[in-house]
């Protein structure tokens, strides 16, 4: 290992999305230990859910598990996951990190990862990683190839612990790894650098009253429509809408939804949605393709390398339709939804009736985003999302030394942006490292 | 014999869907030699690769076959399974039943899961003849080439000097800063470009780690990842910049004056003159072009004036040898010529200019110090038309894709001159307004409000001189009427397009540029700064149009990824190559003609060939090419092929 005296050689990443990963195995691979820290019990963060990415249309999955076994195996890389920063003090080379280790309520020493304790759990919930379309048990993992692959149970779904009795996971399990006593551990990590890879999170659709405020179960937001697109998802890949089931004929998306509208929601654009909708069409023409789709827009915003290009084709090659415009509002008429919108380059009023619509709802900074920069001391605006040292030049930099940013959690950005940035964030950590 | 194991992965739905999985790990289960075979949901899991590690240690297995997606997925995650297990990596090959197969044949299950065994049955045939390989390890050298002293290198190499390595920045102008030094003041913020590009500069100039070699381009590079050998041709400046203080009495003295690119031609240089007026480092070059001197052999007034003996009218070019164990390439970008805009006039009309131009004219060291006045008459414009999109998002005519930077530059431009001009009208003809980044829709919204600009939305189809006004004609798409504005001044938003010669330079680098000449990632989401070539990294607008932050983070990355492959003493290399049996190689040199890497070469004592082992990437050129079938690749030899493709007609 590289180091000497005082000042730790030794990186923490807080948050584990492909930001956080591509920070981590960077820093192993120069030499440098790295703790991983995240919030949720396997590591992937938001790419977990996508299905295929723009602008290759590439399986996301494909691209994700070789980044996350690769950690997951690294040599320098102890992953601390299904945990949260408590607190911190100290500077530069001499962080001292106080982490929250949740109950899993399971020994992961023991677990062999074996998976019946899943299979054999009675409890089945609305799942989130799902978005509330299919069907999680108490005790999982966040997907088959999670890194690490040990699960947790979730208190507020176990039989047992809702009403005092099941036990099922405890009799099933081979290796005796339940354990239902298991309390949160705080642990203390030193080390002399920090990254902050918290990603991002969606406005939640039921905010949108003009929409309906969540309560039209065929109106979905991005990332659920990416998890009906996935072979993992609900619908094994197949595009069938929420309430009955039925594949949807015509399929309304808008974009901007809470972006760019100061008066009522986020002023900021949220960078992806124009991409994701462009490919959230496609891929439903590939799929269905007798089907329609519209795409409600105000600009249409492909900035990246082959992005123009990637919506050129959905226009003229997928016949994909885009109405510049706002929608005023959506509500159910029988088996359809009723949108209403305007097209401004007409000039005229548009009716859709639609048999699913799906919103690209802003990003936004995770809710405890702001609570954390403050325990680090950083600054953060006023959404949230945590502010750069200098805009232009110094861009994952923040005014404390020894902590840097990475992806969305700085502003929402693609995956080749954060993975940019992340990397970028590992420059300046070896950078501080080598001069001490 | 060897023990052999097979291990189907269902990849969800995505092969077990359309392949009975099930099935081929019973029909492989028969195979003589196969002493373990079965099937997991996802082998790549954590469970799926402990299948593999306890097969191994139980079953003494020898090697292995996994059939799943393609091994440029996880062949690594595979071979470091077996690898755990005391197996030698290489005796683990992977049988792509995925791409190959089950995403091809979703329509015939039968023909499908026929196709996969065959497909593992031949996998089985290689891995029966694989040896036992050793990676090929290899010294490095720790230096690091930066091709472009723009934003983005000179980011790159301030980070890896502070990183601890030795860099050599190659700058083909003679001062650093590249296009932003050509700036105003920068969006989102605002800022003046200047002081801390200059900042940078300076921190660069200064850097005991960095080597800086203006007036410099590459001429030839020769090797490989960690070992570059690279020669620098240093252009003669005419000037010692040793002696030189500059004290720009020469400057001064210099009679002759000409039209200055850097000025993008609205302000005058003379024929000795800096890179622009505060240009780091801060040392005059002589255009031989336009020196009196070089024309008539007259002059030599900066010579008497030069109270240093700096000038040397005789110096020669230099040729400088170097090594370096990875490259940046930070070359920039240029902008769309107007010249060859036939609708926006040719590049003749006077008063109508492009972005950079502006910039020159808004900057207080530029040609007007800071004041709008348009070219022709040095009147101010009273109405002024800004134009988006010229010849980008054009695929029939100019360039396909989104420059990315003008939407913002652009509102900042209109914005300015609303500053300066407050009874002016601007324009903005724009398509789409793209203001993507943090912060910058915020930007652009403020600026619309508090400075009244006037957006139209349509393209326009004709610009041209009439009566001492720019006539631009137009189509607004929102109102879908004709406009016609008779402007005083138009600035043109011309597409961002590589910088000249740099299909030139990704030639010698072998490193590979799409259409436009942009360079091309390995990976535009997971591996975007580094090139297909391993060891050279991009940066900056030579990869794709961006602004200046987002330029900033991936230099900044390409400086992690090189302080990663450069903090081991060894490199450690795929050992399959190519090799050559000497019995029977004739010396006839083919393969020396045909390999692209350089790879070959003749061993004139022996008069056979040979294979330079870290130069040859396996690509199998030579081995088609020999009359003599005298090379072979390393475990993909002829008799293992041939096997494999008796599997499949048998
Ligand atoms: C619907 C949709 C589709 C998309 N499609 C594409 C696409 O096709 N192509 C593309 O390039 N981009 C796409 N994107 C964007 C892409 O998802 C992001 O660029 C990427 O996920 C950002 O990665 P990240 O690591 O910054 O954040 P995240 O993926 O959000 O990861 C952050 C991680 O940090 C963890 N975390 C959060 N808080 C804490 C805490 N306090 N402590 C510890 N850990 C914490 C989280 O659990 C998570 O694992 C899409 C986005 C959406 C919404
Ligand atoms: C009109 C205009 C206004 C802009 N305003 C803003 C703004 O306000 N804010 C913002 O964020 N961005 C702005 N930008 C974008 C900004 O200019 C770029 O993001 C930034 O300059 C890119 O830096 P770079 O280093 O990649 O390229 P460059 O600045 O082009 O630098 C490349 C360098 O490499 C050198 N070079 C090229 N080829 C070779 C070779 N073969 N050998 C050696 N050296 C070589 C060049 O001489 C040059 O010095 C603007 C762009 C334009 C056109
Ligand atoms: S005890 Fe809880 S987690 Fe275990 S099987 Fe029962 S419901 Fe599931
Ligand atoms: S395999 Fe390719 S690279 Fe290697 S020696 Fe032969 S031609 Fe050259």
């Amino acid at each position: 290992m590289k180091g000497n005296g005082a000042f730790v050689k030794r990186a923490m990443v807080i948050g584990g999305g492909i930001a956080g990963i591509s920070a981590s195995l960077d820093l192993g691979n120069a030499g440098y230990d790295v703790v991983l820290v995240e919030k949720l019990p396997s590591i992937g963060g938001r790419m977990l859910q996508l299905s295929e990415t723009f602008p290759t249309l590439d399986c996301a999955q494909c691209t994700l598990t070789p980044k996350t076994v690769e950690t997951g195996q690294h040599p320098r890389i102890k992953l601390v996951t299904y945990s949260e920063v408590e607190g911190i003090e100290g500077k530069a080379g001499d962080f001292s990190v106080s982490i929250r280790r949740k109950a899993a309520y399971v020994d992961w020493e023991r677990c062999t990862g074996c998976g019946l304790c899943q299979q054999k759990c009675p409890s089945k919930n609305p799942s989130e990683f799902d978005r509330g379309m299919g069907l999680g048990k108490a005790i999982y993992t966040l997907s088959p190839q999670a890194v690490p692959n040990k699960p947790v149970i979730d208190p507020s779904h176990c039989r047992y612990f809702k009403e005092g009795k099941c036990r099922v996971c405890e009799k099933i399990c081979p290796v005796k790894a339940i354990d239902y006593e298991q309390k949160d551990r705080l642990v203390e990590e030193r080390v002399g650098a920090i990254v902050v890879a918290v990603g991002f999170d969606l406005i939640p659709k039921e905010s949108f009253g003009e929409y309906g405020y969540g309560e039209l179960p065929d109106l979905i937001d991005g990332l659920a429509f990416e998890r009906l697109n996935s072979a993992s998802g609900p619908t094994t890949g197949e595009i069938r809408r929420p309430s009955d089931g039925k594949v949807p004929k015509e399929v309304v998306f808008i974009q901007c939804t809470g972006s760019r509208d100061p008066e009522r929601y986020m002023p900021y654009c949220s960078r992806v949605c124009c991409m994701y909708t462009a490919k959230h069409a496609r891929l439903y023409k590939h799929k269905v393709h007798d089907g329609q789709a519209y795409i409600f827009y105000m600009d249409i915003r492909s900035t990246g390398k082959g992005y123009e290009e990637f919506i050129q084709q959905g226009m003229e090659e997928e016949g994909i339709l885009y109405l510049r415009g706002r929608v005023s509002r959506i509500f159910r008429d029988g088996e359809k939804l009723i949108v209403w919108g305007a097209d401004t380059l007409t000039g005229r009023k548009v009716e859709v009736s639609a048999d699913l619509v799906v919103l690209a709802t802003a990003m936004t900074p995770r809710k405890e985003a702001k609570e954390l920069a403050k325990k680090l001391g950083i600054e953060a605006d006023d959404h949230g999302f945590l502010t750069e040292a200098e805009r232009k030049l110094r861009p994952v930099e923040t005014k404390v030394e020894g902590i840097y940013l990475a992806g969305c959690a700085q502003g929402p950005k693609d995956i080749a942006d954060s993975v940019a940035h992340a990397n970028a964030a590992a420059s300046k950590v070896q950078a501080l490292f080598a001069k001490h | 014999m060897r023990k052999l194991g097979v291990f189907i992965c269902h990849c969800g739905v995505n092969i077990a869907g359309t392949v009975d999985v099930k099935s081929v790990a019973e029909e492989m289960g028969r195979v003589e030699d196969v002493a373990h075979s079965t099937d997991y949901i996802y082998m790549c899991s954590e469970p799926g690769q402990q299948i593999i590690r306890e097969a191994i240690r139980e079953k003494g297995l020898e090697g292995v076959v996994v059939a799943c997606c393609s091994p440029s997925m996880h062949e690594n995650t595979f071979r470091k399974a077996v690898k755990s297990q005391g197996m030698n990596p290489y005796l683990c090959e992977i049988a792509n039943i995925r791409e190959q197969c089950s995403w091809v044949h979703q329509k015939d299950r039968e023909e499908a899961t026929r196709k996969a065994a065959e497909i593992i049955l031949a996998t089985l045939e290689k891995v029966r003849k694989n040896e036992s390989l050793e990676p090929i390890a290899m010294a490095i050298d720790r230096r690091v080439l930066v091709i472009g002293g723009g934003i983005a290198g000179m980011t790159a190499a301030l980070d890896l000097a502070e990183g601890g390595y030795g860099v050599v920045l190659i700058e083909r102008e003679p001062g650093l800063g590249g296009h932003m030094a050509q700036l105003s003041r920068t969006f989102p913020d605002l800022d003046p470009a200047l002081p801390g590009l200059v900042a940078k500069a300076s921190a660069v100039e200064r850097h005991p780690k960095i080597n800086l070699l203006c007036y410099s381009e590459l001429e030839d590079v020769k090797g490989y990842v960690g070992n570059f050998d690279l020669t620098v041709r240093k252009k003669a400046t005419l000037v010692d910049w040793e002696k030189c203080n500059g004290c720009g009495d020469c400057i001064r003295d210099c009679p002759v004056e000409y039209a200055s690119p850097f000025e993008r031609g609205l302000g005058m240089r003379k024929a000795i003159d800096l890179f622009y007026p505060d240009s780091v480092p801060s040392k005059p070059v002589i255009d031989r072009e336009h020196c009196q001197y070089f024309l008539d052999k007259g002059c030599r007034r900066c010579e008497e004036i030069c109270p240093k003996k700096a000038i040397n009218f005789a110096q020669k070019d230099e040729r400088i040898e170097l090594k370096a164990g990875a490259i940046v390439v930070a070359t920039g970008y240029e902008l769309y010529p107007m010249e060859r805009l036939g609708e926006y006039g040719y590049g003749q009309i006077p008063d109508v200019i492009d972005g950079l131009a502006f910039e020159r004219m808004l900057s207080p060291n530029g040609p007007t110090r800071g004041k709008i006045l348009r070219p022709s008459d040095g009147k101010v414009p009273k109405e002024m038309v800004f134009i988006q999109c010229v010849a980008s998002r054009d695929p029939d005519r100019y360039m396909p894709y989104c420059s990315r930077v003008c939407c913002m530059y652009t509102a900042k431009h209109a914005s300015f001159y609303k500053e300066q001009v407050p009874d002016g009208q601007p324009y903005i003809f724009y398509m789409d307004i793209r203001s993507d980044c943090k912060g910058y829709e915020e930007f652009l919204q403020k600026t619309i409000e508090e400075r009244g600009l006037l957006y139209l939305r349509g393209r326009v189809s004709r610009v041209f001189q009439d009566d001492g006004k720019v006539r631009v004609l137009g189509v607004d798409t929102l109102t879908g009427r004709m406009v016609e504005v008779a402007a005083d001044m138009v600035v043109l938003a011309t597409a961002i397009v590589p910088s000249p010669g740099v299909k030139d330079l990704a030639a010698k680098l072998r490193a590979t540029v799409d259409r436009h000449g942009f360079l091309t990632e390995a990976h535009i989401k997971l591996y975007p700064v580094e090139s297909s070539t391993k060891g050279i990294y991009l940066a900056g607008c030579g990869q794709s149009p961006k602004d200046i932050s987002d330029t900033v983070s991936q230099a900044s990355a390409t400086a992690s990824k090189i302080q990663a492959l450069l903090s081991t003493d060894k490199l450690l290399q795929d050992p399959l190559i190519a090799f050559v049996d000497e019995g029977i190689c004739s010396g006839c040199g083919i393969c020396v003609e045909i390999c692209p890497y350089e790879a070959r070469e003749m061993d004139r004592r022996r008069g056979i060939s040979v294979v330079h082992e870290a130069l040859c990437q396996g690509c199998g050129a030579c081995i088609a090419a020999c009359p003599n079938f005298a090379c072979e690749l390393r475990n993909s030899s002829a008799s293992q092929t041939l096997r494999m493709v008796d599997t499949f007609v048998a």
